[in-house]
């Protein structure tokens, strides 16, 4: 069973990726633009429906529902954003070491479209990134295989201060240069 | 200058805390070459040709002495005595172990100094003119804006895996002595009608295998929206820039394939859309920011009479270091002293140690303790009184470091080359030695007026080549050295390309050629005052190509 950190906590993934078996989680996910097709296809309902491996339906959790969609390097968050209160989980894959196109997809859901679901970074990336990641706005993290998970809890902390404003509350700049 | 507090200090720390942790676990095995590569490359650290080389930033050129003592410790204490300034004012060491690279790191934490981001595609270190404070042309100092923009940069969440390098120069004198318009982003300062402060902003210059021109994209940015803008502009990079092809990947490509007219309906759609989490630079801050780049404490003085320089005021030797090797200040009875490089002999750039240490010490005698590098591989006193001239000329010309050839034919720029680098394909110290035992005498030099030479060992042109008035370019042909010349490029507003002249030309005959450009240029000339430059600008390339490559003298 693959392990992911999800909000700061080593957890069990229960998401299932295209192509892997049907037991490998609950949670099935499906590419954002075969989503986006098949919502204006047929609606929301259809949407499970249109994607063979994916399940729409069934892709949220007994909690609140919602659909789990995958957003490559090259696609545009914005075709999204009209949809996103459709979805409980976005998963931003970082296919190859330097891919960096995912920090601003990160940026836009959380800031400019006001994405409060899961935010997942998912790809080749190590406890290294995690920083950047979380001042994105990323809450879960499935690494590099070979990462050791308990050793990269800790780098999500690497840093207690910042120069930027992030998804944290970490001292930046403007709030130093501007005393209260 | 700008001091650490607590936030700053705590950053670097936990910076040398991290990279520690990320060698070891390289050493140990736990990452791979490929994994640790832009790690150890946001700290600087290469792996060369012979050993690993660490690049230190010094944001904006400017060190202050304590600084100085302890990048000339290192040198000592950790590499061969020696130490090399680079074009973007940092310095480099050649031979450091790296699995001492951390206990560097934590030297460097300790001075106030650090190794981010002087490499890697992320946002590297700010550059500025290195006359910066001390200009008679600036509008204001661009340093606090310089500090203003590092900090935003450092370790940057979402802009820290670029699709490539990004660079940004900042400039607040017509003059342009920070080459701004081929950075990615160029900055300059400008007054609106009103007297508020604001920019004008370049974007998609470079230089590299594809040589270009920055476009101007914003004629007057308001101060408050400098950050809101970068971010605009490195958004539409990080999300759009090619990332297939390492020598696409450089945000100049993105500008020409768009258009700069499209690029810039692009940032700015971006900057509006962004505005209400971008951040926002407050007056308050940027005056905060201001007190550390105060003036220092200047006696009241008077300018020396007569003027220096005009008139002969000691031996030959000092006379012209006087009028090559110190400039105008602002403030009366001061001069700014550069500190040549370029000593024939030495690699330009080269350092050692002692010399570092020495320079320190003078430093803190005779200008205020600050030392700055500028982009050209000199370093700079910015504030000497001009009674204490002779003096530091005396101990600089002791040190090796009083050649008086600034702004002459042999202060050239010059990367490491093949020597060092594995990235280049032919070597340029070797150039610059025939270039400086070729010409050795200062009087014809200094007849020749102002001209630069630029020389890259390699097409990544890190000796910026294509901006000297006279570019040489390190090319392999079939494992030999040959050597590409351009002439008519420069740095200053406006800035041009270099024209090549023809084919490359073998090792030994790089100096031969230069000396025919040089001949062509005394015959053509138009009296003192017209350049190497302006003559070619006036000329063409004809009558300089067709001097080199007369017969007896033919290139394959």
């Amino acid at each position: 069973m693959r392990r992911i950190i999800r909000r700061r906590e080593l957890v069990a993934d229960d998401v299932r990726y295209a192509g892997e078996p049907a037991d490998a989680g609950t949670r099935a996910v499906q590419p954002a633009g075969e989503f986006i097709a098949a919502l204006s296809a047929g609606g929301a309902a259809g949407a499970g429906d249109a994607s063979g491996a994916g399940d729409a339906s069934g892709a949220g959790d007994a909690s609140g529902g919602g659909s789990a969609v995958l957003l490559a390097p090259p696609d545009d968050v914005e075709t999204l954003a009209p949809h996103l209160s459709l979805l409980q989980l976005i998963v931003v894959e970082f296919p190859k070491i330097g891919e960096g196109r995912g920090f601003s997809q990160a940026r836009l859901l959380r800031q400019r479209y006001g994405y409060r679901g899961e935010l997942r970074a998912r790809g080749a990336l190590k406890r290294d990134q995690l920083f950047f990641l979380a001042r994105c706005g990323f809450d879960s993290f499935d690494l590099d295989p070979a990462e050791n998970l308990e050793a990269a809890l800790g780098a999500l902390d690497a840093f207690s201060v910042a120069y930027q404003d992030g998804s944290d509350a970490l001292v930046h700049v403007q709030r130093r240069a501007s005393p209260a | 200058m700008y001091r650490y507090d607590q936030i700053d200090r705590t950053l670097v720390n936990e910076r040398v805390a991290q990279f520690r942790d990320q060698t070891h676990r390289f050493l140990a095995g736990e990452l791979s070459e490929d994994e640790f590569r832009p790690l150890r490359l946001r700290n600087g650290l290469y792996i060369q040709r012979y050993a690993p080389m660490l690049r230190v930033s010094i944001p904006y050129g400017l060190l202050a002495s304590k600084q100085l003592r302890m990048l000339a410790h290192i040198a000592r204490h950790y590499d061969r005595d020696y130490g090399h300034f680079t074009t973007r004012q940092n310095i480099q060491y050649n031979w450091p172990a790296l699995e001492r690279v951390p206990d560097i790191l934590a030297d460097l934490a300790s001075v106030e100094m650090h190794a981010i981001q002087t490499s890697g595609n992320c946002i590297r270190n700010i550059t500025a003119d290195h006359l910066a404070g001390v200009a008679p042309d600036e509008i204001a100092d661009p340093r606090p804006y310089c500090e203003i923009i590092r900090q935003w940069a450092t370790l940057h969440p979402e802009f820290s895996y670029l699709p490539r390098k990004f660079k940004i120069a900042v400039t607040a004198s017509p003059a342009d002595r920070a080459a701004v318009e081929i950075h990615d982003v160029g900055v300059r300062l400008r007054r609106d009608a009103f007297g508020e402060s604001g920019f004008e902003i370049l974007a998609g210059g470079g230089l590299g295998r594809t040589p270009i021109v920055g476009k101007l994209i914003r004629s007057f940015l308001p101060q408050a929206d400098l950050l809101a803008y970068l971010e605009a502009i490195l958004r539409v990079y990080n999300r759009h820039g090619r990332r297939d092809n390492i020598h696409k990947a450089r945000i100049k490509i993105l500008v020409r394939t768009l258009g700069a007219e499209e690029f810039t309906r692009q940032v700015e759609q971006e900057f509006q859309a962004a505005r209400a989490f971008a951040p926002r630079l407050t007056a308050q801050a940027v005056e905060h920011m201001r007190s550390f780049f105060a003036p220092p404490p200047y006696q009241v003085l008077q300018d020396a009479e007569p003027a220096i320089g005009s008139v002969s005021a000691g031996t030959p030797a000092y006379d012209a270091w006087l009028r090559y090797n110190t400039r105008r200040h602002k403030v009366p009875g001061y001069r700014v002293v550069f500190v040549s490089l370029k000593k024939h002999g030495e690699a330009p750039g080269d350092i050692s140690g002692t010399q570092m240490d020495a320079l320190a010490n003078l430093a803190d005698r005779v200008s205020f303790g600050m030392v700055r590098a500028t982009h050209d591989q000199n370093l700079v006193l910015a504030d000497v009184p001009q009674s204490a001239l002779a003096d530091v000329w005396r101990e600089l010309d002791a040190l090796g470091l009083a050649t008086a050839n600034i702004g002459t034919l042999t202060d050239m720029i010059c990367c490491p080359g093949l020597d060092f680098c594995s990235l280049a394909n032919a070597g340029s110290i070797d150039i610059a030695r025939q270039i400086h035992a070729r010409f050795d005498d200062l009087d014809y030099l200094y007849d020749l007026g102002p001209i630069e030479i630029k020389m890259s060992g390699c097409m990544n042109a890190c000796g910026h080549h294509h901006i000297g008035h006279i570019g040489i370019l390190g090319v392999d042909k079939h494992g030999k050295e040959w050597y590409q010349i351009t002439i008519g490029g420069s740095s200053a507003a406006p800035a041009a390309l270099g024209e090549v002249i023809g084919p490359s030309v073998p090792k030994e005959q790089v100096a031969e050629t230069i000396a025919r450009l040089l001949e062509v240029y005394v015959r053509e000339r138009r009296g003192e005052d017209e350049r190497f430059l302006d003559a070619v600008r006036r000329l063409g390339i004809e009558p300089f190509q067709e001097r080199v490559y007369e017969t007896n003298h033919s290139p394959a």
